[in-house]
């Protein structure tokens, strides 16, 4: 639903925007799909400048089919595999992490959520040599962890500080902030954060639960809706600059290594996001051996 | 894309006049709004400014900043080994543990460790202890804090830190701030107040809660609005932990969960509590030996699962 305003495009007047408006039209849609004959006599304008502002208003705000032979073509250039740096989480994952997709990582407290998305996170700056943003919400990172993890993979010191400088980490506490962020990194086109020639190519939010359980199991909606924005924004951002996504999620333990069914929150925000791909995390040994993991594909549900 | 209006931290009465208007996503109120007050109208257009942007630092930045920070000690050796130096700053930190096992002393201990002077290595700083359960024994403080203090003037050697015990004594250490809560409601309006006290306070880089767990376990019917509250402060609490610089540490009881045939103990207050703190640690009697483990961690690499003996006086 969107507002005319005037100078929206050619010929659309501040006049004829009122005028307009007498009329009840006063959005976009209500104007492309009215009788554009009877309003020109209504306004007093030509048929033909109204015709006009459809024509470039429909330009302006329609989405325009491609086809499939095309998006085959574009996903083969631009999609690319991210390793995780964990070999069995690579074969899990049918080679790593897929951009253009979003990766959830879910797991009971402890099980090594943060640990993965660390080294999901140094692997890509260190060996791949690309940027990465880190969305913590928990206040979890800790920058000497990396640096550990930098040094078992590369005893040379310029290298860990180049591998630092392309992990740009975000503080965020609450869902608005974590919105804005979002928001701003799609707006921006990820620009104030490319350094140094290195684009960056993978969003971790470690977690995403922190911000949207306690806004979760109201009698209210607003849970449910941040958090499918919080979803629809992720799609669009991975969708857009062919970067990868991995967001963690915390959940309720398994118990006795029976996998629980997923939590209706997050089965819900698994049927709006088709394509993303849920690891259950039952136990890591360490940072290189991943001894149980499950995986479920949601498609289309 | 647009974003719409309602994902903006606005009152429900604005978001309803600005949809009523026709106003549905941030877009259309770019450039104009009418038909609300002046000032909730400057409020919407300040929030869809679009020239905000969170900031972020480079994990190198990150990295100096931690350099800078001096973990807190708790004279155990063991633990201090395995925790990296002591109890980190800007973490929450949970201590679980059966009634008896020394959470409180260890609480006691930590209040008296943060205000050891920087010359002596600690932190110079105040710590506030948040009581819910009225187990704050000021004899043991005095107890602690006169040890502290004997321990540092044994190691006094240069002048400054000879200036520095002048004022180290053990009535300064015991001027320290104390809170009292009775119930859940008073203990979470507390966290709410707990930034400005903050920037009333700066010195003060050591927050207690001892505990969390018993407000919320007495006459809390409702388990999801439990479950959510406490979610909500603890996520509160690390809010203020990573932008402060302060530790939080809370302490949490123990309750049985009955599996099959046997049963065991496990922290208190659901299972996604566990998800509430940076580190957890778990005190236990292993063989009539107290025993801390690490039972979660971010900077540990996931394989150190650390049992340490804890002296039986702290």
């Amino acid at each position: 639903m969107v507002v005319l305003r005037a100078h929206m495009c050619p010929g659309l007047e501040l006049q004829l925007v009122r005028d307009l408006r007498e009329a009840d039209i006063s959005t976009v849609e209500e104007l492309v799909s009215a009788d554009l004959e009877a309003l020109a006599q209504k306004c007093s304008v030509s048929y033909k400048a109204l015709l006009a502002i459809r024509r470039v208003l429909l330009a302006q705000h329609t989405a325009f089919p491609v086809s499939g032979a095309d998006l085959y073509e574009d996903l083969l250039s631009s999609t690319a595999i991210l390793s995780t740096g964990h070999p069995r989480l690579d074969e899990l994952l049918d080679s790593g992490l897929y951009t253009g997709e979003l990766t959830e990582l879910s797991g009971g407290p402890g099980t090594g959520k943060t640990q993965v998305c660390f080294g999901v996170a140094v692997h890509i700056a260190l060996h791949l040599k690309q940027g990465v943003i880190f969305i913590d919400t928990t206040g979890g990172i800790t920058a000497t962890r990396l640096h550990q993890m930098l040094q078992t993979e590369s005893s040379s010191l310029e290298e860990q500080i180049a591998a630092l400088q392309r992990i740009h980490v975000f503080q965020l506490f609450d869902v608005f902030s974590l919105l804005d962020c979002l928001c701003s990194l799609r707006r921006s086109g990820l620009q104030p954060v490319a350094v140094g020639g290195a684009c960056v190519r993978a969003v971790i939010i470690d977690s995403v639960s922190a911000v949207i359980s306690p806004l979760l199991g109201t009698r209210h909606t607003e849970g449910m809706s941040l958090m499918m924005q919080v979803a629809a924004l992720l799609k669009a951002l991975v969708k857009d600059f062919s970067v990868a996504a991995l967001c963690g999620w915390g959940c309720a333990p398994c118990s006795g290594g029976v996998l629980e069914p997923p939590s209706p929150h997050t089965a819900a925000a698994g049927g709006a996001r088709p394509e993303h791909t849920q690891l259950q995390l039952l136990k890591v040994c360490n940072a290189h051996q991943v001894l149980q993991t499950a995986l479920s594909h949601e498609s289309g549900v | 894309m647009q974003r719409p209006v309602w994902s903006l931290p606005l009152s429900s009465a604005v978001i309803s006049k600005l949809n009523r208007r026709g106003y549905q996503c941030t877009a259309d109120i770019e450039h104009l709004t009418t038909g609300v007050k002046e000032e909730e109208a400057s409020e919407v257009l300040d929030l869809v400014d679009h020239q905000r942007y969170p900031v972020s630092i480079t994990a190198l930045e990150l990295l100096q900043r931690e350099a800078e920070l001096k973990p807190i000690v708790t004279f155990c050796s063991e633990l201090d080994r395995a925790l990296g130096g002591g109890i980190p700053l800007g973490k929450t930190i949970e201590l679980c543990g059966v009634p008896g096992i020394g959470k409180t002393q260890l609480c006691l201990q930590l209040a008296v460790d943060v205000q050891i002077p920087e010359c002596f290595g600690g932190l110079g700083a105040q710590c506030l202890f948040i009581d819910t359960e009225g187990t704050f024994f000021l004899e043991r403080l005095r107890e602690m804090a006169a040890a502290v203090v004997r321990h540092c003037s044994l190691l006094t050697e240069d002048q400054e830190q000879q200036d520095a015990m002048r004022t180290f004594t053990v009535e300064k250490i015991l001027s320290n701030l104390f809170v009292r809560c009775d119930d859940s409601m008073e203990l979470l309006s507390q966290i709410s107040d707990l930034p400005a006290f903050l920037s009333d306070h700066p010195e003060v880089r050591l927050i207690i809660i001892d505990s969390i767990a018993f407000p919320f376990r007495l006459h809390f019917e409702d388990l999801p609005l439990r479950t959510r509250l406490l979610l909500g402060a603890a996520h509160q609490l690390a809010a203020l932990a990573t932008t402060r610089n302060t530790t939080v540490v809370m302490t949490n009881q123990m309750t049985t969960r009955v599996q099959g045939e046997g049963s065991r103990l496990i922290p208190a207050l659901g299972e996604n509590w566990g998800h509430a703190a940076n580190i957890r640690l778990l005190l236990q009697w292993i063989d009539c030996k107290r025993m801390a483990t690490i039972i979660k961690s971010s900077i540990f690499s996931v394989s150190i699962i650390l049992s340490v003996l804890l002296p039986v006086h702290t």
